[in-house]
């Protein structure tokens, strides 16, 4: 392809370092040529070398599967590293994630908020009281049953369900859907010895299951196509029937 | 200033770093892991295809054991790697696998009874035993005898590191998240912990430890096309490096993958050609086979990536607007295989190509992948030459992968690497004489030494620009230090790095506000990136043979004769352009497995005067005795038992060996 | 080996106090009452629109509930009872779903400013739901009291005079919308939020889900404004003798004793 014929992009990225006194958000406006194959990561990359040193960012893959990048994307929450230049305008506004800890620019602490959900909602497997002997083998599982863990673990926790929750944004201590599919996902799983009552004690309240108002924003954001609507609403079922008993 | 004090620094977040820090904690100590992002964003996530562990129970790795482990990870590295820590590492694998598989890990699991399998471009039926069922499955990766690559889904990495992870929250060890450690603390010969960066307020600390671990991965960013991530630049084996003290080994050691996606260089695993997809040209003509006909697309990674470069010399290459390439073809495995199986590939075909695997072929060609080389350190995981600093994974030198690494063995040893090195730096801290007795007042030189370096970046009057230079690095390494090397090349690509070295003490930065400051940490990595740069290309020229994935156009042939030697390198002084190399011998007299050909890749090698001695000793011995069990024989052949932590030699169960 | 017995289940939860289960209860309520509200509404509207079927036929299902059938007079104080019902389910619900309303002005500009800027779906029906719930307060209230205290005056000729001569049109109008739309949303939304109705692809049985959703909330719609307007012409035509009661042609030539007041 000619050079002539690459579009002209406009990248209306959201500028603020809350750690400067005096500064105030805004949109800085950057033009670049597209390239072919260009994804936001090359932009801002190239951005970044060529523009402007100083502009905060995040990307640690690039291949879709860390989940560092997640920002807002002309409107909406995704990840910045796979979405193609070409699938979007030439006008385009980038933001960071909303709810999480700005750190500067389109950098959000969503890894100390993460930290916190998981130690709040104990999210690793709490194993049998007793000795593991390593050299024995293994626990057999159904591999039915391991795919379908496999299908929940798969969360990269970028934080894109959390800031597409409208219910986030007004009860910040909400554990979103990245915490329920968590709670979804160890209850699946035999090794955690938890049982529903011990999972109504970190996620029965309105803060947790109970405060979601299923508008399955989460789910319908959600770059690794998890099924939050169905786990959560999963969660629920058992919670509430928790709730009753 | 701030100082913060702990019984052990781990540098690294990702799945070495975790286990180290959880096996330290679990004994007692105190841990604090810095890391440059969120743990689990960590690259150990991107391992896609699986973990090596012998575990024997698919029906295709059916007698596997260490024994076979073993001698595929040494024939592996062309004989580079250490192999008492080589049998270090296939004994403790299988322990690595089942403890993970209790936290959690979603192991892909046998089914038993008849699936149909690609093989060689065939569909064949096997069929799994009724005893595996349920049992952790293995899959076929190259460059090994048996079906050996455990694996979930192709997200291994990630349900790993996840696993991991959450078990480090459990343990409540502290992640000092996006700090990166600038320079280590050591006096004296001894390693007292580092100076850190805090990469959100651009605050210096200084975290004072008992023991120092690196387990920081892999430096692919010292390359333009690389798989690896872009936090992989290596910064903290680069600090290891500028105390004069610690060596590097075997930095020209670099993998290159055969299948990174073109032109961007994301990983697809080979976990499709160990479920058989094929590597074609473009004439849609699988030529694998025509170079390697025993183990075709499997042979060991420097084999492919090197035979995939030179059909593309030979004009076979798909031209495109961005190069040639050749072709990965998955088509054959089937609709549900790839989405089942393969979800990350298809994933990232049909988000970064537009291309749908299940129909269309990938464009790949060989990219930067693995630093096999890293800190020198001991059999514990520590340094010989600095105390109190421990290395572990893809940063470490440890050796098992020697000049060429098997594809699984890596995610397998950050972890085996995390339970022997955490228990080793565990016994160090135990250990009184160990205590930290360095005074305050020298951790505060040290800090105002480094923070008057950032200064002098930002304040300065410089004039070279910090992301060029970087660039300019890469672009060198991807040219000239790349698969095939030449000695007037790497002559040339040498002395550039070095004029780029001596114009980063020159750079000046546009961006001179506090703070975060992306600038100024480009600005101190690449003058880093740079040293390590040069060990890789300098190490490349120096070394004169061909070995593993370092191949020299001009001495194509592997020499045990004179360069069965690691490659150790140091940087004495800060005003040096070139590293100090030194050599550092394998002792063939001790080899389990004596050098000879590896069943793939070039036939004809240089003898080491002492292989045919030890060979023959090794036969003897075997012949001597025979029908004893495996366990005596390896013992007489050479003994490591002893190396490894006593609650780590417990012999392996497997369903057809029990004890 | 590795003796794992220091993180196992329960730690640190064994000994703490337990939970409250009332936030169980109260979600359950709040779905529960809804969806009688929500069926509640769709069969009203069912009865009501009788209306178009002739005003015999309203005539009918209103003494039908006041078991004129049953007893041979009606006793209209039965649909009473029915409103009482409804109004303690109503009230049930509204104050359950308070709990969910943006508890001030900074929440309520939040999930303004989000729903907006994010464009997405199920989000701005939430806002569409919460809306009308808040008009519903406000709508609803007096047509129950009414209903609680004059439940005779329910009738083709007595709710048609309602609605043209006593001007309560514009305020049906506006509850019809208010309630289908908070209705239907609602329904909809219990359904994806206890994962009723769904198949083996839960995309697809939400978007089957929608789609009946919507099909749902523009047939009411559509039946409730030719109600409305039956009502609203027959109030026209009657406005002269506002106030009279029908009695349909059939019963007429009976005496007519204490039927209604």
């Amino acid at each position: 392809m000619a050079n002539g014929t690459h579009r002209k992009l406009r990248l209306h990225v959201m500028r603020y370092n809350p750690r400067v006194p005096g500064d105030a958000p805004r949109l800085q406006t950057y033009e670049l040529e597209e390239a072919d194959g260009m994804t936001l990561f090359i932009a801002l990359t190239e951005i970044r070398e060529k523009q402007d040193p100083s502009l905060q960012f995040d990307f640690v893959c690039r291949a879709g599967i860390c989940g560092s990048c997640a920002m807002v994307i002309d409107g909406r929450p995704g990840l910045a590293c796979r979405t193609l230049t070409k699938n979007l305008g030439e006008e385009i506004t980038l933001a960071p994630l909303p709810f999480f800890e700005l750190i500067g620019d389109l950098s959000v602490n969503t890894g100390k908020w993460m930290r916190a959900m998981s130690e709040r909602l104990e999210a690793w497997v709490h194993m049998r009281a007793g000795e593991l002997d390593l050299t024995r083998i293994e626990e057999r599982m159904d591999p039915a049953l391991a795919e379908r863990i496999y299908e929940l673990d798969r969360c990269i926790e970028c934080g894109c369900c959390v800031a597409a929750c409208g219910t986030a944004r007004m009860r910040e201590d909400f554990v979103g859907a990245v915490g329920l599919n968590k709670i979804a996902r160890f209850r699946l799983d035999p090794r955690d010895a938890r049982t529903d009552a011990d999972y109504y004690e970190v996620v029965g309240d309105d803060a947790g299951v109970f405060g979601c108002m299923s508008l399955l924003a989460c789910h319908d954001v959600c770059p690794k196509n998890l099924p939050l609507a169905t786990q959560i609403a999963f969660v629920r079922r058992k919670m509430a029937r928790e709730g009753l008993g | 200033m701030k100082i913060v004090y702990t019984d052990v620094l781990v540098i690294g977040g990702g799945l070495a770093g975790l286990r180290v820090a959880i096996g330290a904690k679990r004994r007692g100590h105190d841990v604090v892991i810095l890391s440059l992002v969120p743990a689990k964003r960590s690259h150990s996530k991107a391992a896609q295809g699986g973990m090596q562990a012998s575990l024997g129970n698919v029906i295709k790795g059916q007698g596997d054991n260490e024994d076979v482990h073993f001698e595929d990870t040494v024939r592996g590295s062309d004989w580079g790697a250490d192999q008492e820590v080589v049998r270090m590492f296939v004994n403790t694998a299988p322990k690595a696998v089942r403890e993970l598989a209790a936290w959690g890990v979603p192991w892909s699991r046998v089914r038993p009874g008849d699936r149909e399998v690609i093989i060689n471009g065939q569909k064949v039926t096997i069929t799994e035993r009724e005893e595996a069922a349920g049992l952790i499955a293995q899959r076929d990766f190259g460059g090994t005898k048996k079906w050996r690559t455990c694996y979930v889904s192709d997200g291994t990495g990630h349900a790993m590191i996840t696993a991991v992870g959450d078990q480090a929250i459990a343990d409540r060890i502290p992640v000092h998240e996006r700090t990166e450690a600038i320079a280590l603390i050591h006096d004296a010969g001894r390693c007292y912990g580092a100076i850190v960066r805090d990469l959100v307020t651009g605050e210096l600390r200084a975290y004072v430890a008992k023991a120092t671990a690196i387990c920081s991965g892999g430096a692919g960013r010292l390359y333009r096309v690389t798989t690896n991530a872009v936090i992989c630049e290596g910064i903290p084996t680069a600090i290891a490096l500028e105390t004069g003290i610690a060596a590097l080994g075997n930095m020209e050691a670099i993998q290159f993958h055969p299948t990174g996606i073109f032109p961007a260089g994301i990983l697809v695993t080979e976990g499709c050609r160990g479920d058989g997809g094929l590597l074609k040209d473009a004439d849609g003509h699988r030529f694998m086979p025509d170079y390697e006909p025993e183990k075709k697309e499997l042979a060991s990674r420097d084999v492919v990536s090197r035979r995939m470069e030179e059909h593309i010399a030979k004009g076979k290459g798909v031209k495109s607007r961005f190069g040639e390439h050749l072709w990965l073809d998955i088509t054959l495995l089937g609709e549900k295989h790839i989405r089942n199986n393969l979800r990350e590939v298809y994933e990232i075909c049909h988000y970064f190509l537009g291309v749908d695997p299940v129909r269309e072929w990938i464009p790949v060609r060989p990219a930067q992948h693995y630093t096999m080389g890293g800190v020198r350190t001991d059999h514990t995981g520590e340094s010989p030459t600095l105390k109190g600093l421990f290395a572990a994974g893809e940063a470490a030198c440890w050796d098992m992968h020697g000049f060429n690494r098997l594809g699984g063995n890596s995610v397998a040893e950050t972890v085996v690497a995390g339970m022997i090195v955490g228990e080793f730096i565990a016994d160090f801290c135990d250990r009184a004489e160990n205590a930290v007795n360095i005074p305050t007042r020298l951790v505060q030189e040290i800090l105002a030494a480094e923070q008057a370096k950032l200064d002098a970046l930002v304040g300065g009057r410089g004039t070279e620009d910090a992301a060029a230079l970087k660039v300019r690095m890469q672009e060198i390494m991807t040219a000239k230090v790349g698969i095939f090397r030449d000695g007037p090349v790497l002559e040339q690509a040498v002395a550039e790095l070095e004029q780029l070295l001596v114009r980063s003490r020159n750079i000046g930065l546009r961006c001179k506000g506090g703070g975060a400051n992306p600038e100024l940490a480009t600005a101190y990595r690449v003058q880093k990136m740079l040293k390590l740069a040069l060990c890789v290309a300098y190490g490349a020229y120096t070394r004169t043979e061909s070995r593993g994935a370092h191949f020299r156009q001009d001495f194509p042939r592997r020499n045990d004769a004179e360069w069965l030697r690691r490659t150790l390198a140091t940087w004495k002084s800060g005003s040096d352009t070139l590293p100090t190399l030194a050599y550092e011998p394998l002792d063939v007299a001790r080899m389990e497995l004596p050098p000879g050909w590896r069943g793939y890749g070039a036939k004809d090698y240089i003898d080491h005067p002492a292989t045919a001695a030890r060979a023959a000793e090794v036969e003897a011995v075997r012949r001597r005795m025979a029908g004893a069990d495996r366990f005596a024989v390896q013992q007489a052949l050479m003994p490591f038992a002893h190396l490894l932590p006593a609650r780590l030699r417990g012999r392996n169960e497997r369903i057809d060996e029990r004890f | 080996m590795q003796a794992r017995a220091d993180v196992i289940a329960g730690v640190g939860l064994k000994d703490k106090p337990r939970k409250s289960r009332w936030p169980a209860r109260m979600d359950l309520a709040q779905s529960v009452t809804g969806l009688l509200l929500g069926l509640f509404m769709w069969g009203h509207m069912f009865f009501v629109s009788s209306i178009l079927l002739g005003k015999d036929a309203m005539w009918t299902v209103t003494k039908m509930f006041e078991g004129y059938f049953l007893f041979g007079r009606p006793y209209p104080v039965l649909v009473s009872f029915v409103v009482a019902a409804v109004i303690a389910l109503f009230v049930l619900h509204a104050l359950l779903a308070l709990r969910k309303f943006p508890a001030n002005y900074r929440q309520y500009r939040a999930f303004s400013a989000h729903r907006r800027l994010i464009r997405h779906g199920d989000t701005t029906l939430w806002w569409v739901q919460f809306m009308t719930g808040f008009a519903l307060f406000f709508l609803a209230s007096p047509h129950l009291f009414q209903m609680l205290v004059h439940p005779g005056l329910i009738g083709p000729f007595e709710s048609a005079d309602r609605v043209w001569s006593g001007g309560w049109w514009p305020l049906y109008l506006v509850l019809l919308f208010a309630v289908e739309l908070h209705g239907g949303i609602g329904l909809y939304r219990l359904a994806v939020k206890w994962g009723w109705l769904q198949g083996a692809d839960a995309d697809a049985s939400r978007r089957r889900l929608a789609v009946a959703k919507w099909t749902l909330t523009a047939f009411f719609l559509v039946l409730g404004l030719a109600t409305l307007a039956a009502y609203m012409k027959i109030g026209y035509e009657h406005r002269d003798r506002a106030g009279e009661r029908y009695v349909p042609a059939r019963v007429q030539p009976a005496p007519v004793g204490g039927g209604g007041q």
